[in-house]
């Protein structure tokens, strides 16, 4: 990486700022660790690339919702952004063909949800 | 413990750390990190290494909860008293461990194979009461399930020293 | 965006009815027709608690709580086909939580600067120092940023001290030696957005004219530190630290130091003192660490959180910052709400929120079954706030008033199930075991308490042993050399203030009331429940219970060990515990 000066730092922000994209997240802090995030992200990599899904997966720190950990954001466009909390590996594999796929929200798994 | 391997060793760590100010506790936890504690011999190696003298360097050892002066067990399992834990039922589990290793907390167990330690609050209190064995973290725990998850550890080693 | 409908039963007690409402609502779209443009959820957890069944209808987000089954219909056709609010049950949102030292976290890939970048990181740093640091003191000073470590000092005021300091050399120092046994919100932020942190200090550097900063993080964090290492080495790479930074003549670079499990060293001169790699002796004060700090120039130490503020506050403006909050303390509060609460987890509000918002609104209240008796904020150096209190709005000075502290941000549940003398004897071990030694009042004074509180929670404890208990409890609050044990005797001062009956309990009655102090707690057959299945006989550990089938179980106190596994295993609760 170059050395940034202002107009690069500017330029790195309009390159990397949020695309109108869908995605999971899954949140990597020790207390998501210690829950098992490392199990689910890695089920959610195998599903998404076994359904050719449209949607990218990511880590992200602690949401704070720790008692609920592994917790995981699921933004699909035209759905509301929700979070799915203690997350095992059957409702990842429903995550990614339910929700992804059929566009249907699962049923007494969510947590938390974003208007946006 | 061969004396110049010793030295090589501790020279490299130090070697790393020249010139910065202050750096012996940074050179101590990079050699309880290689060591699992931090032996006699090491520390007289080192003393003359740093030209600092023995005294000094058992001060900051002592002081600090974290610097262990004996080896520790194969498996270490640290169980949470955080306030959290401690109100969930940290002591509990503590309990639990004791009556099951045969240990104090600060001990290790015969065979040397586990090694109980208290520790103050490893951040995850969402998960409370929550204990550590060797770099997993186990949340929630129940007093039920310490046998089990205790005889994982001790199949483990069984089945290495098999192998 | 098609209509979304989530429904959560959030009674307390009682049938879950979740179910039941969704098969109705289901029932009713289905007559319409609408049964495949509406999603219908049941969702774990709606925001709101305790307000009977709660429906919320996206995207518009109206929100209704204490749905009967009769207002269904009117849910349906005014909401989900008028797209208009069903008045009758529409409800505001409760306490919502607002999120600036958190803004990052949960949000971006910590391992990952261009996504720092994309959410305008390192903006604030590029315009401070297009400026004269003078302009970020008058900043950081109309913003009226507090220290988030606890003691609450002013944030600007600490960084002009620093940089009016005589001397060519300073420091600017990160506090992450979160030692408050039931806190992580530092733990968190250096773990979900390090490079807020980086910012702010390399900000912080910049202002009081400092060319080297420290990180002291807990050794017990190591993904923190792995985080901010990469976060470190991302910086140097892209030229955010070393020389020149983004072309001005400003030059600053940043050391990582690990703390190694003591908690006197989140004291600024203990915390010196490690890590110039001695054993962490607080000094006494003055000279302040902004005149005679780190190998004795002028040093800055801020925590964690206060760092991570910063950015936010340079990129939108001290006046907009100091427009969150209550008079004397603006902006924002992260607490890590833990214990006997439902939601355990971290949240954060704007000062001057209640206290009740926090435990009932976000935090959802008690476990199943309890009722709440208390907080306890500041942890070992705080003290207790019971439920008749939760009014109180969170800001320094009220949290003081009540005989607490803010502190780094620990907001500790408790229940019915808690003991007031056994919470206080926790934190005053915990001291004791943290005392450095160097001064007598801690060193004796915590000793003495403690041994006079494990007489009170053993039941022989005198009224007298209470007296002494405040005696030397003012003593440490005066002689005390740090703040390790000015502040150690809060726990047992508050608890004394607000639950002496319980105090007087142990002490006269030899009750423990909570049934918490195992020595007071005995357990008792009662024969006439007792259905004589023979579960505790086979429960006891310690061959305590005697008897057989037809004659009925004995618990020989002699022999019990109060461990209360006879009191879980008894089905039919024939078992009391006094």
């Amino acid at each position: 990486m170059e050395k940034l000066t202002k107009d690069g730092l500017e330029k790195l922000r309009q390159q990397h700022a949020a695309a109108d994209k869908n995605y999971i997240k899954v949140g990597f802090s020790s207390c998501g660790i210690a829950a098992g995030a490392q199990e689910v992200y890695d089920v959610l990599c195998e599903e998404v690339r076994k359904h050719n899904a449209d949607v990218e997966i990511k880590k992200c720190g602690c949401v704070g919702m720790c008692s609920a950990e592994p917790l995981v954001e699921v933004r699909v466009k035209n759905m509301p952004r929700v979070f799915y909390g203690k997350v095992d590996k059957e409702t990842a594999i429903k995550i990614v063909e339910k929700h992804v796929g059929a566009k249907m929200l699962l049923n007494d798994r969510i947590y938390d949800m974003k208007v946006s | 413990m061969n004396k110049k391997m010793v030295e090589e060793e501790i020279r490299e760590i130090a070697d790393s750390w020249k010139g910065k100010e202050g750096n012996l506790i940074m050179v101590l936890h990079e050699i309880q990190n290689r060591y699992g504690y931090v032996p006699r011999e090491v520390s007289l190696v080192l003393s003359e290494i740093l030209d600092v003298p023995l005294a000094r360097i058992y001060e900051v050892i002592t002081f600090y909860h974290f610097f262990r002066l004996t080896p520790p067990g194969k498996i270490k399992i640290s169980v949470c008293m955080g306030t959290a834990c401690y109100l969930k039922g940290g002591a509990e589990l503590l309990g639990e461990l004791e009556h099951l290793l045969c240990v104090k907390p600060g001990e290790t167990t015969k065979d040397g194979q586990f090694h109980l330690e208290v520790v103050r609050c490893l951040g995850c209190c969402g998960l409370a009461p929550v204990l550590k064995i060797k770099e997993k973290i186990y949340g929630s725990v129940k007093k039920k399930d310490i046998g089990d998850i205790i005889a994982q550890y001790s199949e483990e080693t069984e089945a290495k020293e098999a192998v | 965006m098609g209509k979304t409908v989530f429904i959560k039963d959030t009674t307390i007690g009682g049938k879950d009815r979740t179910r039941d409402v969704y098969g109705i609502l289901l029932g009713v779209l289905r007559e319409r027709g609408l049964e495949n443009n509406v999603q219908l959820v049941r969702v774990v957890d709606i925001g709101v608690y305790g307000q009977g069944v709660v429906v919320r209808v996206l995207p518009e987000n109206f929100l209704y709580t204490h749905v009967e089954d009769a207002d269904i219909v009117g849910i349906v056709e005014q909401s989900l086909i008028g797209g208009k609010p069903f008045a009758a049950k529409l409800v505001a949102e409760g306490a919502r939580q607002l999120r600036i030292v958190l803004r990052n976290c949960g949000v971006i890939d910590p391992e990952s600067i261009e996504e720092y970048i994309a959410k305008d990181g390192y903006q604030a740093l590029a315009k401070v120092l297009s400026d004269t640091p003078e302009k970020t003191l008058q900043e950081m000073k109309t913003s009226g940023l507090r220290g988030r470590g606890g003691a609450g000092f002013p944030t600007g005021m600490k960084w002009e001290f620093t940089r009016k300091s005589p001397g060519a050399q300073k420091y600017i120092i990160c506090n992450g030696d979160e030692g408050d046994p039931g806190a992580y919100m530092d733990r968190s932020v250096l773990e979900g957005d390090p490079h807020s942190v980086i910012e702010g200090m390399i900000i912080g550097g910049y202002a009081i004219g400092a060319s080297k900063g420290y990180f002291y993080i807990r050794a017990e964090y190591p993904l923190a530190i792995e985080r901010i290492e990469k976060a470190l080495h991302q910086c140097r790479e892209a030229g955010l630290l070393g020389k020149n930074i983004f072309g001005s003549s400003f030059s600053f670079d940043v050391e990582i130091r690990l703390g190694a499990g003591a908690f006197v060293c989140g004291e600024e001169t203990a915390l010196i003192a490690s890590i110039e790699g001695k054993r962490g002796y607080p000094s006494p004060r003055p000279p302040f660490p902004s005149v005679k700090g780190l190998w004795g120039k002028p040093t800055c130490i801020n925590n964690v959180e206060t760092l991570a503020n910063i950015p936010v506050i340079l990129l939108k403006g001290g006046a907009w910052f100091a427009g969150i909050g209550t008079a004397s303390s603006k902006g924002t509060k992260v607490f890590a709400v833990t214990g006997k609460v439902k939601n355990s987890g971290l949240v954060e509000v704007p000062m001057g929120t209640a206290i009740e918002d926090i435990v009932y609104g976000i935090g959802g209240g008690a476990l199943a079954g309890k009722s709440v008796k208390a907080i306890q904020t500041g942890g070992p150096s705080g003290g207790v706030i019971p439920k008749e209190h939760f009014s109180t709005k969170v800001d320094y000075e009220s949290l003081q008033q009540m005989g607490s502290i803010m502190g780094s941000g620990g907001m500790i549940v408790m229940d019915e199930d808690d003991c007031m003398p056994d919470i206080a004897k926790f934190y005053l071990g915990f001291c004791v075991d943290e005392s450095c030694g160097k001064c007598a009042p801690c060193r004796i004074g915590g000793t003495q308490m403690l041994r006079l509180l494990t007489k009170v929670t053993e039941g022989e404890g005198t009224p007298k042993d209470l007296e002494q208990l405040e005696q030397i409890s003012h003593a440490m609050q005066k002689a005390s050399l740090c703040g390790l044990g000015q502040t150690a005797p809060n726990p047992v001062l508050s608890t004394l203030h607000y639950y002496r009956a319980e105090y007087d309990a142990h002490v006269k009655n030899k009750k423990c009331p909570a049934c918490k102090c195992a020595k007071l707690v005995r357990f008792l057959i009662m024969s006439e429940k007792c259905v004589k299945c023979g579960m505790c006989f086979k429960a006891c550990p310690v061959n305590a219970i005697s008897g057989n089938r037809e004659s009925g179980y004995l618990i020989d106190q002699t022999k019990c060990i109060r461990c209360g596994q006879c009191f879980e295993a008894c089905k039919p609760r024939a078992i009391s515990r006094s």
